[in-house]
């Protein structure tokens, strides 16, 4: 359950507060959250609140569970580190002992098919490598809650697959907030949707009809 | 996941942020590690070269203390000192992407700076004294080593409330940053690293002693070497510059830790 109290998030444009929330009360039942929205409307902005590592201006956002990081980005990687450097950065951040590290080290190595690459300074990757050592690696931790951000595009066709099918065992387990354009895999994995639009929020207890209405806003 | 105390999160955060650092620092390549250790041994090296020089101008040649000495505790403590403000400074905007991770927070990015520094002191320090074994210098080992030892920790964390206080300036005004960059030159110059400051026509001792940088050199100094006092050290004006500015940066910290982490 995540609830939101009369919340508010702007940013400044030029000389005006431009609103992606205004005054949202709201609460989210348990599930897997599709979030629905044009370019521009806040969509990554909400998921990072709910996630909690970005706050709203005014309001609060309050929930029990443990969330991942944002996946997709490859944010929070060092260039000049190798992979197996990064993961095991990572590995240290969560507190993991010497045994769960190597684990998660080989099971990372193994899953991103990254090969020699993975000894190699992260700067030396294409966008696709390191989506896919980040995917990997966010597999290996267990949250209650993996927000996603239009990372399952990451890679070719095949490795697109194995992630998908990868996140559709793992949401067996926990749930997802996933950011996507793609109508074919927000139905698939989600249940709920969650429109932004004008500054609100939209709560669709099945995704279908938050797709429905969100192709009629895109019109 | 299982939530974990938040004492023992900091501590694998500054952990796995202190591991990062150092292998950041070691895979910049060798020749940037050689410089990391080479630096101030430079300075010594050039400045006891114009201590010497200055003394057989004027003819007297006998100081009461070890000049080497006095030079490389005094340099290794400001760089220690110095390291820690531009490393700070840099610390959040560098750290940005780790924000990600909820349990980082922008001042454990300090806190890691900071102690690698302190870590490379160490090391300095103790190349230093290898060094020093090997040319026969008198007198390497401190007169005090207890007081000296109290005087680096001291410097260490008056440096952290000044960095502290700087990087969150440094994050809403860059002119901040580009202020102290251009009085790092007078910093060197006004800190007493390489003379004492008993040295001094009185007028000009009054007027140094306002850098509370001066009073932790003259600490160090004068608990390291023989031949030298910590007479004109004001151990009051000293806490007070510690923990003023230390208050003041977690106060503004603790207020604008949300703004600093979606900046």
């Amino acid at each position: 359950m995540i609830e939101l109290y009369k919340v508010d998030k702007y940013f400044f444009t030029k000389n005006t507060k431009k609103y992606i929330l205004k005054d949202v009360t709201l609460t989210l039942p348990d599930g897997n959250i599709g979030i629905l929205g044009r370019n521009g409307a806040g969509k990554s902005t909400l998921m990072r609140m709910l996630g909690k590592i970005e706050f709203p201006n005014k309001g609060t956002i309050k929930s029990p569970h443990s969330f991942s990081w944002p996946l997709g980005l490859g944010g929070g990687f060092v260039g000049n580190m190798t992979g197996r450097a990064n993961v095991k950065f990572v590995c240290n951040l969560y507190g993991k002992n010497k045994e769960e590290t190597r684990e998660i080290i080989e099971y990372v190595k193994e899953f991103s098919e990254l090969k020699e690459y993975f000894d190699m300074p992260i700067k030396t990757y294409s966008s696709g490598m390191r989506g896919r050592l980040g995917f990997g690696l966010s597999l290996s931790f267990d949250f209650d809650y993996m927000i996603i951000d239009e990372t399952l595009s990451v890679g070719d066709a095949k490795f697109r697959k194995k992630a998908k099918d990868a996140l559709l065992e793992k949401i067996e387990r926990c749930k997802v907030i996933l950011v996507s354009h793609d109508m074919k895999t927000l139905e698939q994995i989600c249940d709920q949707g969650l429109l932004v639009h004008n500054a609100k929020l939209h709560y669709f207890d099945n995704i279908s009809d938050g797709i429905r209405e969100y192709q009629k806003i895109n019109k | 996941m299982k939530p974990r105390k938040p004492l023992k999160v900091f501590f694998s955060v500054i952990k796995a942020l202190f591991l990062r650092e150092l292998e950041m620092r070691m895979s910049v390549g060798k020749s940037g590690l050689f410089w990391t250790f080479a630096e101030p041994f430079l300075q010594v090296f050039i400045f006891v070269s114009i201590h010497a020089a200055i003394s057989r101008l004027r003819g007297h040649s006998a100081s009461t203390y070890e000049p080497t000495v006095f030079m490389a505790v005094g340099f290794i403590a400001y760089n220690m000192f110095k390291n820690i403000l531009t490393s700070s400074m840099g610390a959040f905007e560098a750290n940005k992407g780790l924000f990600n991770y909820k349990q980082v927070k922008p001042i454990d990015t300090i806190i890691a700076r900071a102690l690698v520094n302190l870590f490379f002191t160490i090391i300095i320090y103790f190349l230093f004294l290898i060094i020093g074994f090997l040319l026969h210098i008198d007198n390497l080992l401190p007169k005090n080593p207890i007081m000296v030892f109290v005087g680096f920790i001291w410097l260490f964390i008056f440096s952290i409330g000044i960095g502290l206080l700087a990087a969150i300036g440094n994050s809403f005004y860059i002119s901040i940053g580009k202020f102290i960059n251009s009085i790092s030159f007078v910093l060197l110059i006004g800190s007493a690293i390489f003379f004492p400051i008993v040295s001094l026509p009185s007028f000009a001792q009054k007027f140094f002693l306002y850098n509370p940088l001066v009073h932790f050199m003259e600490m160090i100094h004068g608990y390291y070497l023989y031949g030298l006092d910590d007479r004109f050290v004001d151990y009051k004006y000293m806490a007070l510059w510690t923990i003023v500015p230390l208050f003041i940066g977690l106060w503004l910290y603790v207020r604008l830790e949300r703004r600093i982490i979606s900046l």
